[in-house]
């Protein structure tokens, strides 16, 4: 029953978002080939638009996504669609997991097509070079790789909008919790949540450079802070984001199991 | 074992008591009407019983066991609203009712489709709501159910079509499966129904066989309800 919800949830989703992916690989394919003709200022400016209009779809794709989940999951569950979902013979746990798991891999595609993107647009040898040249030699004094590097930082990212993501569940179910005003307080709750989450982290970060004076210099000083506190800070978000992240789908999860009250 | 039981039912939302202590039971093999006028609180009741309502106090057993997965495969459920993903045509939302439903009949949907003329690979979106809930009906009433609950499905229909859906609902179900119709519009479905409560500001005022209930107050259960519900 699961793989058949995740099929109706994706497709949903992605009959929208694939127009977007579409959209940004050919914006970035064309701003490279016209910004790749020498000694021609138009070609030049229409790349630049090309490019500025790839930048403004990744963003556009992230913010979509989100969107577009958000809306699915209210209209599923509180909407007129959640006659049907709610008279599903399926239960509750299971109606919550599709979407946690299509909101998994539509961001984790989404993360992909604009790394492709990203690529399409800067990737060079020159660049690549700069690469080798400055960054690489600083990750090998600290022993670290620049795959590692980038595989954490795609983890962080992705963890960040799945957290932000599921925020905006509880904040609809809390709302939907309430007999007026629902989409008001869904917002104004998952406001708090996404807030009292930042705050925690940034607590928790807190306590950590208590002990580690390195550490401090994060909130003490403007100075650029050394790989090796930055790897920590990534490491540090990385676990808080992922426990966070389980907590509170087992509290979505429990809520929903409570039983819901549709319009 | 009676098919569906209403224990001490009370909803409220804050202060407001809708549903009060309904009693309720449901046997098998009957036409049911839940009758009363809007706001009477049937609505109320209909959802508590498929779980999109959470009762405040009290509960509901079918086949003696509480509303959840098990009593949601034998319930066959059609909401008084248009509850049809309007993104998919008529053909993709069957492959729906396939995909989830294991008793979902998918030759009888089609037959009853094709008697009503509706374009199977019409969008749901581009219907009008009449269409809708034509759809809506067929899809519910092909699932071989144990209880059929339609909410108001006379509402939105022409006069000529609700005669089709009456005869659709009685030659649909099987001998031991029930059906549960709510409706305020009772002159056209009263020749089907077997069994009728009334429902009054949240409380169940009278519960009757039709039949009886005719020959004990002397007129159609229409002309009845218009006399205890006069304003």
């Amino acid at each position: 029953m699961l793989k058949k919800l995740i099929k109706y949830d994706i497709k949903s989703i992605l009959k929208f978002l694939s127009i977007f992916y579409i959209l940004v690989l050919t914006f970035s394919i064309l701003s490279r080939i016209f910004l790749n003709i020498e000694n021609s200022l138009l070609f030049n400016i229409i790349g630049q638009i090309f490019n500025g209009a790839s930048i403004a779809m990744m963003i556009n794709i992230i913010i979509n996504n989100l969107m577009r989940l958000w809306v699915l999951f209210k209209q599923n569950f509180y909407g007129d669609e959640s006659y049907l979902t709610h008279t599903l013979p399926i239960e509750k746990k299971t109606l919550y997991l599709s979407k946690i798991i299509t909101s998994v891999l539509t961001n984790f595609l989404s993360i992909i097509v604009i790394a492709i993107s990203l690529l399409i647009l800067y990737y060079s040898s020159d660049l690549l070079n700069i690469i080798k040249t400055t960054i690489l030699p600083l990750l090998e004094v600290n022993n670290l790789s620049l795959t590692g590097i980038i595989i954490f930082l795609i983890v962080l990212i992705f963890l960040e909008l799945a957290n932000i993501l599921q925020v905006g569940y509880t904040g609809i179910i809390l709302g939907h919790r309430k007999n007026q005003n629902k989409v008001l307080y869904s917002i104004i709750f998952s406001f708090v949540i996404y807030t009292i989450m930042q705050l925690i982290l940034l607590l928790i970060m807190f306590i950590f450079a208590l002990i580690n004076k390195d550490f401090m210099n994060i909130f003490i000083t403007n100075e650029i802070v050394n790989i090796d506190i930055f790897k920590t800070l990534v490491i540090l978000s990385i676990s808080f984001y992922s426990i966070v992240l389980i907590c509170i789908g087992c509290i979505n999860i429990k809520l929903f199991n409570k039983g819901v009250n549709v319009e | 074992m009676e098919l569906l039981k209403c224990i001490n039912i009370d909803k409220s939302y804050d202060d407001k008591k809708i549903l009060k202590n309904i009693n309720l039971t449901i046997p098998r093999g009957k036409i049911i009407g839940i009758l009363g006028k809007n706001g009477s609180g049937k609505t109320t009741l209909i959802k508590l019983m498929n779980d999109l309502l959470t009762p405040t106090n009290g509960e509901i057993l079918v086949n003696g066991k509480k509303v959840g997965v098990e009593s949601k495969k034998v319930i066959s459920y059609l909401p008084e609203r248009s509850y049809l993903n309007k993104n998919l045509t008529v053909l993709e939302t069957i492959k729906y009712f396939e995909d989830f439903y294991e008793n979902f009949d998918t030759k009888k949907a089609n037959k009853l489709l094709k008697d009503l003329k509706l374009d199977i690979n019409q969008k749901i979106s581009k219907m009008s709501k009449g269409m809708q809930e034509k759809v809506a009906l067929v899809l519910v009433m092909s699932r071989k159910a144990e209880l059929y609950i339609l909410d108001e499905p006379l509402g939105g229909v022409d006069p000529a079509t609700r005669d089709y859906i009456l005869d659709t609902i009685l030659t649909n179900f099987d001998k031991d499966a029930s059906v549960i119709i709510t409706t305020h519009i009772i002159q056209d479905v009263e020749r089907i129904l077997d069994e009728v409560i009334f429902i009054n500001e949240g409380k169940i005022i009278l519960t009757s066989d039709s039949d009886e209930l005719r020959n004990k107050e002397k007129g159609s259960i229409d002309e009845i309800f218009r006399r205890m519900f006069k304003c």
